[in-house]
């Protein structure tokens, strides 16, 4: 393994020695030093409102011949300023990029994420406006009002309101057809806020309890932090906002509910719910109005995903040209991800830092001039890119649900991990290994302590406690037997080849648990299947990242059971506490109960406090070991960036994060094609 | 002759019916019935579907029922065109397949035509030089492409074409072209893909043929008819091509049974490698994703195919050699 270390050393050439390369690797989280970690940059807001506004030549264009408004009456009267990171670009361009399929949607839905109501900055740790000019949390942190943009439209023309925001709320929201269960995210001290209009341009969600972390909500990729996200189209909510002019039209309410159905029907769906949904998903429904700098032409489930620029889109620059720069963006489908890597290396794409393979950075490296592109990495902050998460309320087998509800069956299963050899088969030896708890650099993070927690090689220790939990007899293969038939103890590891190849993550650990005597059986799954096995909560242990972790009450999914959408961690607890006990299963461990309890009171406390009750919660999760960590902090997860050198604008660094909705946070709308 | 046609006929319906049960079968394998499958997927996109829906599902597609009426229930709708809706894809069977379609039938195309343009004269040439030079360079060749799996060709020749030439690799189009309304320009794009995946898919059917080619002419050309035109006269040209070679060709026309699935999936682990947008790797997909009526489609799409194929071929064949022709009468 050291010869493809050497040859990353090789490849970054004058920057590290061979030498070097073999010293940094022996400590660990060590891509810093590679020279291809820049410095955390990118575009920034304005205050100061343009005199003017100036638009792409295709729009002009089209305004010339009478079938667009000019860009005065299309930009908002108070648009979203924002100085890019080196300079004013250039009009027009495709961005060429890759997508592996109808379930990627997520690879467009980031680049559209300034659809929010509110965002987050460049460091991915202040709050920023976007659709929303601002926002306001009173006094006693009861009621967050927002302010819209006077004169924004849809990207059909029409104007984007409050009202765009009580439709939301009663009508989608509020209809148990479209959204069944409440959202935690929209109740403080255990009751549901309600969102009330002030006017045409003010919306305020008032809670009967303080509810002071309602803002970050808004800004992160929650049920509520609206515009096109997985996390809003598929399970969830459409919060906080929709297009109430073209909705309507499906809903029972407007019509009547045999009339919404037989439309639905002729339409070839089901019901009007389901028409609803796919209706509302931008990446299915060409149609849909939306507030992002893009919009779909062609959709996702063909060969092509195309879009192309909003004209209506609600921001300029300081020059007051109206963003984005780049006409279009088209995403060819790659059959897998291996075809991605491959074509990003031959310079197909004009960025690409979604399924781009970690492990593939010496070849990637040695193909820079001649694919004519930049290669940056962007380092994780959250603790795995590799995390084994635990079904804690499995029921469909009494015996393995047993033995994956105890803390001492998870922390042996984490002892009999060699992540050493993991990481430098994996990571090229440059990751961190380790617990599940993010970079110590985190506000959250429990300390530098905590990443060793039964997060190190310790057979003859894991062996000692399996023994004890009564698993002592064994087979001829020497694997541990049930103690209910005497057959072998089997643990599945449902797993889905996406970001990173964690099947091959998942053969490796199994083959370690040999040596524990447990036998892991890999599940590889396509990705939709594998997450709807994890919804009706009949895996074991589901392989995946921890991605989002680190801001632990925007996106907790990956630590707690408290998200009714994403049950890596038994759907029925989160579902459970989501509804303050009136479904699912409550958590007959005290520890899941406490750990639910100090998240609920999250609500109330102000940051720095927040951030205090993050690190007790994380003591508790790593030493409670809901999940495994593996290996993290590296750049593994989205983070290699394929730049085209005729890009513009383009951050040495990015902050990746699920929060960040990367890449969008570092503004794609000012990124340009050079002369 | 037409009842031996005849009999073909509803021999090939009765292997299409067969086809089709067994397809039905596939669809019908994973665990749960397919409501089951579909309601989780609604469920896990939020949608709550009440029992009573469920019900609705299951009676529209006979589920509860016996093996029986739930199969004449699919055959009645597939009959009438209606192959479901693919889960993953949210579009109907019919679209997802017929978007990868023509490509496909395209590649395959020229795949075949690439294996017999080489392939029949150098099986002649091998036969009538037997033991020269370039008989021994065609056999070693041969051989290798028989031996060398057609995917690791794929990686070989990707590589080369990449590093050599840096040539756009996977795929039928560059990017910017996929999306650009048929034109000269896109015709052109495709024609410089082409080759690449239609000489890989191309050669190991090449190599195999120009075994068989080689091996049934020097058959042929030792038997007594050869002399006699020989005698005759006959230049040499028109003895080999006019006799021995249309007696040789039997195998080429045999081969049409399987040339036609052949057109639909390709090898779909070349096309995997590749990335080439055919139906080979979309059946891998819908069968990972357990798609099923998607996948249960193609495989009764492929059997069919080949049902068609072997019936074309034994037409072909009694058209090529009139001893079988007269051995029907």
């Amino acid at each position: 393994m050291t010869t493809r270390r050497d040859v990353l050393g090789l490849a970054i050439g004058g920057t590290i020695g061979l030498a070097a390369t073999r010293t940094l690797a022996q400590g660990a989280g060590q891509f810093a030093q590679s020279g291809l970690v820049g410095k955390l940059e990118g575009a920034t807001l304005a205050e100061t409102i343009p005199a003017s506004f100036q638009e792409a030549p295709v729009l002009a264009e089209l305004v010339r011949q009478g079938r667009l408004p000019p860009v005065a009456q299309r930009v908002p009267a108070e648009p979203l300023v924002i100085q890019p990171l080196h300079g004013i670009g250039r009009y027009g361009g495709t961005w060429r990029r890759a997508f592996i399929g109808p379930g990627d949607g997520e690879n467009g839905n980031r680049l559209v994420a300034s659809d929010k109501p509110l965002f987050w900055d460049l460091t991915g740790s202040k709050i920023a406006p976007a659709v929303a000019r601002g926002w306001e949390l009173s006094a006693d942190g009861k009621t967050t009002t927002l302010f819209l943009r006077k004169g924004m439209k849809w990207s059909d023309g029409a104007p984007f309101t409050a009202d765009d925001f009580m439709f939301w709320f009663e009508d989608l929201y509020g209809n148990k057809d479209v959204v069944p269960a409440p959202i935690p995210e929209m109740s403080a001290g255990g009751k549901p806020g309600r969102m009330v209009k002030v006017d045409e341009t003010t919306i305020r969600f008032e809670f009967e309890a303080p509810h002071l972390l309602f803002p970050s909500m808004l800004a992160g990729d929650t049920l509520i932090g609206g515009g096109q996200a997985a996390r809003q189209s598929g399970s969830g909510t459409f919060g906080c906002y929709a297009p109430a002019h073209y909705l309507r039209q499906f809903l029972p309410k407007y019509s009547s509910e045999a009339e919404a159905n037989a439309r639905a029907r002729a339409a070839g769906f089901d019901n009007w719910v389901r028409m609803l949904k796919i209706r509302h998903n931008w990446a299915l429904n060409p149609e849909l109005p939306t507030l992002g700098p893009w919009r779909t032409t062609r959709p996702i489930n063909t060969p092509t995903w195309a879009m192309e620029r909003n004209p209506y889109y609600y921001a300029v620059d300081t020059a007051g040209n109206q963003l984005p720069y780049l006409d279009s963006v088209v995403m060819t489908l790659a059959e897998n991800t291996e075809i991605v890597n491959l074509r990003a290396m031959a310079g197909e794409y004009d960025m690409q830092e979604r399924h781009i393979d970690l492990a593939k950075l010496p070849v990637i490296l040695e193909n820079r001039d001649r694919g004519r592109y930049d290669v940056h990495l962007d380092l994780a902050f959250n603790g795995a890119d590799t995390a084994l998460h635990f079904n804690l309320n499995h029921t469909a087998d009494p015996e393995i649900g047993r033995l994956l509800a105890s803390a001492d069956f998870r922390r042996a299963l984490s002892l009999g991990i060699d992540r050493e050899q993991l990481n430098e088969t994996f990571w090229l030896g440059l990751a961190t290994p380790g617990s599940a708890a993010p970079a110590e650099s985190v506000p959250e993070s429990p300390g530098p302590e905590w990443r060793k927690k039964w997060s190190v090689l310790d057979v003859a220790q894991a062996n000692a406690m399996l023994d004890r939990l009564g698993l002592t007899r064994k087979d001829r293969d020497g694997y541990r037997l049930r103690t209910d038939n005497g057959q072998r103890i089997v643990i599945q590891m449902t797993v889905t080849k996406a970001f990173l190849d964690w099947p091959a993550h998942a053969q490796m650990i199994a083959q370690q648990w040999r040596r524990i005597g447990i036998f892991g059986d890999v599940r590889d799954q396509e990705r939709a299947l594998a997450f709807q096995r994890v919804l009706a909560g009949e895996h074991h242990i589901f392989v995946f990242g921890n991605t989002g972790s680190e801001q632990l009450f925007l996106y907790p999914h990956f630590v707690l059971p408290v998200d009714i959408g994403n049950g890596v961690l038994g759907v029925d607890l989160a579902r459970w506490f989501a509804s303050n006990g009136a479904i699912g299963t409550r958590p007959s461990d005290p520890a899941v109960l406490q750990t639910m309890e100090m998240f609920r009171s999250a609500t109330t406390l102000d940051e720095p406090a927040r951030n205090r009750l993050a690190q007790e919660i994380w003591k508790i999760v790593i030493d409670q070991q809901f999940s495994i960590g593996v290996c993290g902090q590296s750049p593994a997860f989205a983070g290699v960036r394929l730049v085209s050198r005729r890009m513009g604008n383009i951050p040495a660094r990015v902050c990746i994060a699920q929060h960040c909705r990367t890449p969008a946070s570092s503004h794609p709308t000012t990124w340009f094609f050079k002369a | 002759m037409i009842a031996f046609i005849t009999r073909r006929l509803l021999l090939g319906v009765v292997t299409i019916f067969l086809i089709s049960v067994l397809s039905f079968i596939i669809i019908q394998l994973p665990p749960g019935d397919f409501v089951d499958a579909y309601i989780a997927q609604l469920s896990s996109s939020g949608s709550q579907v009440s029992a009573a829906e469920a019900e609705n599902l299951r009676q529209l597609y006979g589920l509860g029922e016996p093996f029986y009426v739930q199969y004449g229930k699919w055959l009645g709708r597939i009959i009438t065109g209606d192959f479901g809706e693919s889960m993953e894809w949210r579009r109907p069977v019919t679209e997802v397949i017929g978007d990868r379609l023509w490509l496909t039938l395209l590649l395959s195309f020229a795949a075949l035509i690439v294996t017999w343009g080489l392939a029949l004269p150098i099986g002649i040439f091998s036969a009538v030089r037997q033991y020269s030079f370039a008989d021994y360079a065609f056999t070693l060749v041969g051989f290798i492409g028989i031996a060398v799996p057609n995917f690791l060709l794929a990686l070989v020749i990707m590589y080369f074409a990449f590093v050599w030439f840096g040539a756009s690799v996977g795929g039928l189009f560059s990017a910017e072209m996929a999306l650009a309304p048929w034109s000269a320009a896109k015709v052109w794009d495709l024609i410089k893909h082409l080759p690449l995946p239609a000489i890989i898919l191309a050669l190991g059917g090449t190599a195999q043929l120009i075994r068989i080619m080689r091996a049934n002419l020097l058959d042929e050309l030792r038997r007594p008819y050869v002399v006699t035109a020989r005698a005759k006269g006959l230049s040499e040209a028109r003895t080999i091509i006019k006799y021995p070679v249309r007696a040789a060709l039997n195998p080429f026309a045999s081969n049409i049974a399987y040339l036609f699935p052949y057109l639909v999936s390709g090898s779909i682990i070349v096309s995997i490698v590749l990335g080439l947008p055919t139906v080979g790797p979309l059946l891998v997909k819908a069968l990972v994703a357990q798609d099923m009526f998607l996948a249960g489609t193609i495989v009764l799409l492929l059997g069919v195919m080949t049902v068609i194929g072997t019936f074309i071929s034994d037409l072909v064949l009694m058209w090529v050699d009139p001893r079988i022709r007269h051995q029907m009468d």
